[in-house]
């Protein structure tokens, strides 16, 4: 198996000081591998979105590393390092109508990442890269001059996209980037996202709250409950065997479009009070080759039946 | 004045043998709005029929029209909305037609209830939970104090909030986003509503709440014979909830069938795009079928098909005239050329014909 | 409106697709400031008081150009002491001095505007952009805090009183005055707004891009504040006018000499018995003045708001 283009171990974040302190992530650990796109699925207040910007150094981590290509990222940076890490990791946000700049025109917004490092040796070379990432992401080159009030959700995405994708990045944390979309344009998001992890060998770190959506885009699940990764498995494999009772009740809840399986579906409430916790701790164990949940030993003989 | 109030419970036929099956039968209407000047038309003719006991779901996405078609049956259109033409036959009454809100009042609430996708909009932050039920209950039912109360607290519990009496006392910020939404669906249900509209009541909350909420909706409308209309643009949550379904675009309805019609053998192009761009329906390292461009603007006036500029089966005719809804069976109608009888044959996108094979499958026709 | 052809079976062919045509936007061309100053000129309202605004400034400004009357010229002759529009005073009549009270109404309107002006443009500047260094840089936010609160405690006639005694009462002692609090109001609500917008989706966008604070806060957060800074420099005029005319009242005013609103109310306030119109005249300008751009501000506020646009 190849080194991992990002391996995060153990980290954790905390909201708030003293009394107010709350961690909202508990000690996650994954690996991304190159090329590849590994799910982050949770409900609200999972810690889902807080893991993807502590990847992205906007909160700092409490305990643990994260090793992009050799370097740990939690650790003061040079500027060099620094100015790396802003170009190789890139974010993709939820909310088309908030993540773009009203009073900038979208020739600013696509290059704003160029002007911060000058990575352009001049203005015609800056057009020239605003102009190719527009045209990947299926827009025309002539918005660059228009403002961002005048595109619908799905265009305004994809300005996101390009946004990000002129950096040239390696691994780009996209946070719920259809939820918000309206159902029709929600494949032309996904499309691009899928060409553009093969013309550029991204690697995704795909962050949602539908494990059904997220099943046909994902290499590997992980599923995220109260700020603890509770399962973590290839994606087929999860939907054939979840283990974790979280990742049934999920499993059960997520409506499928499709009324046969609907009405024969039962749904399972997960109670966290079920677990034998207060007997024994439960660890982080390879189920099976490549599957792993968060169990302590005589709940995973039970699950494995 | 009195005398056009009582008018309205005159007309409103309240014997259920006189209008059959067919509670509500709303037929081309056409709602405009004014903003600043400048004419919307958010519904150019659209139609619908609920029946007695079932569920209808509305699918569309924002801008459709799906809401505003709900809002006109309880006369909850904003300010600047009116109806310009249509009828909406409710029991002998045309909704279209009423316009003042003593009229409205002894429908809404009592005999069609509504519930929305924010809890918070339907409650009062500074009032006891038990209380702002009770109220319901005093003003529509006529129930007294302790009545009333009594009343508040079977419906906590229908709803399914555990220990009444207690959280009877409390305020809703105490309550998480699934219990107040329980606690909305208590407010109303509490009158015995004949009908129930659901606007998107679970998409702000989260899944696993979202399926709990469902299965509610669901049991009440067994228990007490309730008629629901659902709004809502996941098909996931179509699936699982419609016994009939209406999709809808730009301001119109589209497609019209059960849910076995629409998922498995459904006839219009732009159901066909909604249902083969699901990922959860997509095959793995396959492009998705995505549909292009984005939906009309309803400014303007629209001529032909509205859908047919982003529809890669459209023909010549789809951008001049505007086609019928074609009858494919007594239940299922779709408003598309390609079902006329000079139409080419066309094959519908993969997944599509998957589902009409599954179908073919499972109950051999 | 294109031709249309009948309904007829040669119309039901496939229709060649239009690469590209899907893409394109329906929505016309926008453009904040135009939507903006369109809705804001389409109010009759706003129109009407913009007009007197602009005509009133105008007119103050150059009438020291075009007109050779002194404001401060005293006439020696007792017979032309406070003498009313209709027994041939001038315009607006003369003073208890014989001074020409329509001179000094320019006059006077002038030094109030330049003052105003001049305290809406310090206010704001500084304010701006204190204002969004306190809300975006978290350290700051307990400083200025303190700063806050300490100078929004001190009684204003307080400091006013300190500061003319280290000063000398004039025209820019009014305006250290004036503008050593005012500022901190704005600043406050400037970084209330930034506060709001700091953390919205496309800041953190411009943060995992690497954008440095300084062009964070004037492309991201200023342009964001722009019109309510505009809306906030048309009150502080009026305000500032105002504040001028109260200290005049209780005596910390321009010194009698400086011909300014203040000073012709007051004038006119102790003479009001006898001769009415020495303070009904400046009273009517300087409510005018003062009404005009206020709610010319606050329609401005109102136009400024996306959601009023079409």
């Amino acid at each position: 198996m190849s080194e991992p283009l990002i391996s995060v171990k153990n980290i954790s974040v905390d909201f708030g000081s003293g009394k107010k302190r709350f961690r909202a992530v508990d000690h996650v650990s994954f690996d991304i591998r190159r090329g590849e796109t590994l799910s982050l699925v949770g409900e609200s207040g999972s810690g889902k979105t807080t893991v993807g910007r502590a990847i992205l150094r906007i909160y700092p981590v409490a305990t643990g590393s994260i090793t992009f290509k050799g370097t740990d990222i939690t650790k003061k940076l040079t500027s060099s390092e620094q100015r790396d890490m802003c170009r190789r990791i890139q974010m993709i946000f939820q909310d088309p109508m908030a993540s773009l700049n009203e009073r900038a025109k979208i020739d600013y917004i696509v290059s704003e990442g160029l002007y911060n490092f000058k990575l352009f040796k001049n203005e015609a070379e800056r057009k020239e890269k605003v102009m190719k990432a527009l045209l990947e992401v299926g827009l025309l080159p002539e918005f660059a001059s228009r403002f961002p009030h005048e595109f619908s959700g799905g265009q305004r995405q994809r300005i996101g996209i390009a946004r990000a994708l002129v950096m040239e990045p390696e691994l780009l944390v996209a946070d719920e980037p259809i939820s918000a979309l309206d159902v029709s344009i929600r494949a032309q998001v996904i499309n691009l996202l899928n060409r553009l992890k093969e013309s550029h060998g991204l690697s995704y770190l795909f962050i949602a709250h539908d494990l059904s959506v997220v099943r046909f885009i994902s290499d590997r699940i992980a599923v995220i409950y109260r700020g603890k990764i509770v399962e973590l498995a290839e994606s087929e494999r999860l939907f054939e065997k979840p283990l974790h009772p979280y990742t049934r009740a999920l499993l059960s809840a997520v409506p499928v479009p499709d009324p046969e399986i609907e009405k024969q579906k039962k749904l399972i409430v997960y109670d966290p009070a079920q677990h034998p916790y207060d007997k024994e701790q439960p660890i982080w164990t390879e189920a099976e080759p490549g599957h792993y949940v968060l169990t302590s030993a005589s709940e995973l003989d039970k699950w494995m039946r | 004045m009195k005398t056009n109030n009582t008018n309205i419970k005159m007309k409103l036929d309240t014997s259920p043998k006189n209008y059959g099956d067919i509670l509500i039968e709303a037929k081309d209407v056409e709602v405009i709005f004014n903003l600043r000047g400048k004419k919307l038309k958010a519904l150019r003719g659209a139609g619908l029929v609920l029946r007695s006991g079932e569920t209808l779901t509305i699918v569309g996405e924002s801008g459709s029209g799906k809401s505003v078609l709900s809002k006109t049956l309880i006369g909850m259109l904003d300010k600047n909305g009116t109806i310009t033409n249509g009828s909406i036959l409710y029991r002998g009454v045309d909704l279209a037609r009423i316009s003042r809100e003593e009229d409205w009042l002894t429908i809404r609430g009592k005999r069609i209830a509504m519930i929305f996708q924010d809890p918070m909009t339907a409650l009062n932050p500074l009032k006891k939970i038990g209380e702002q039920i009770r109220e319901v209950i005093v003003m529509h039912c006529g129930l007294d104090a302790r009545a009333s109360r009594t009343a508040a607290l079977e419906m906590l519990e229908k709803v399914g909030i555990t220990d009444p009496e207690r959280r009877y006392e409390q305020y809703p910020h105490e309550f998480s986003g699934g219990m107040r939404q329980r606690v909305v669906i208590a407010t109303a249900i509490a009158c015995n509503p004949e009908i129930l509209i659901c606007d998107e009541p679970t998409t702000a909350l989260d899944v696993t709440i979202q399926a709990q909420i469902l299965e509610l909706i669901k049991k009440l409308q067994k228990d007490m014979g309730l008629s629901v209309l659902f709004i809502t643009h996941d098909l996931g949550v179509v699936a699982k909830m419609a016994d009939k379904i209406a999709v809808m675009y730009a301001g119109q309805v589209v497609e019209e069938g059960s849910v076995e019609e629409i998922f498995y053998d459904s006839r219009h192009p732009y159901t066909w795009a909604l249902l083969a761009s699901l990922p959860q329906l997509g095959v793995k390292g396959k492009e998705l079928f995505a549909i292009k461009g984005t939906p009309p603007s309803l400014f303007k006036e629209i001529q032909g098909d509205a859908f047919a500029p982003r529809n890669p089966y459209a023909l010549q005719v789809d951008f001049y005239h505007e086609p019928p809804l074609f009858e494919i069976s007594p239940t299922h109608r779709a408003r598309t050329w390609l079902l006329d009888a000079n139409a080419p044959k066309v094959e519908p996108p993969e997944i599509v014909v998957k589902l009409r094979e599954h179908l073919k499958k499972t109950t051999g026709r | 409106m294109k031709q249309v052809p009948v309904l007829g079976p040669e119309l039901f062919v496939p229709a060649k697709a239009q690469a590209g045509e899907e893409e394109q936007i329906g929505y016309e061309h926008y453009s904040y400031w135009r939507s903006t100053f369109r809705t804001f000129l389409k109010n009759p309202v706003s129109l009407v008081l913009l007009a007197i605004i602009i005509v009133l400034t105008l007119a103050s400004f150059l009438y020291p150009v075009f007109s050779k009357t002194d404001p401060n010229k005293v006439a020696l002759d007792v017979e032309r002491w406070n003498l009313s529009p209709s027994q041939g005073g001038g315009i607006f009549g003369t003073d208890q001095l014989g001074r020409d009270i329509w001179a000094r109404t320019w006059y006077g309107t002038r030094t109030s505007l330049l003052l105003g002006f001049i305290i809406a443009l310090l206010d704001v500047g500084i304010g701006m952009f204190a204002g969004a260094l306190w809300g975006y840089v978290k350290k700051l936010d307990r400083i200025m805090t303190e700063i806050y609160n300490i100078l929004t405690n001190i009684p204003q006639p307080v400091l006013l009183l300190l500061l003319s005694y280290i000063l000398r009462p004039g025209f820019w002692t009014i305006i250290i005055a004036l503008c050593s609090t005012g500022w901190i109001g704005i600043a406050r609500f400037v970084r209330n707004k930034v506060l709001m917008i700091r953390d919205s989706e496309y800041n953190i966008a411009s943060r995992t891009l690497g954008t440095p604070l300084w062009r964070i806060i004037t492309k991201n957060i200023l342009p964001y504040l722009v019109s309510i800074l505009i809306m906030e420099a048309a009150l502080t005029i009026p305000y500032s006018i105002g504040a001028e005319v109260f200290l005049g009242f209780i005596g910390l005013g321009l010194p009698l000499d400086t011909v300014s609103l203040g000073n012709l109310v007051n004038m006119g306030k102790n003479n009001f018995m006898l001769y009415p119109y020495q303070l009904t005249w400046p009273t009517l300008v300087l409510a005018l003045v003062t009404v005009s751009f206020y709610i010319a501000g606050n329609k401005f506020a109102d136009a400024s708001d996306p959601r009023n646009h079409v």
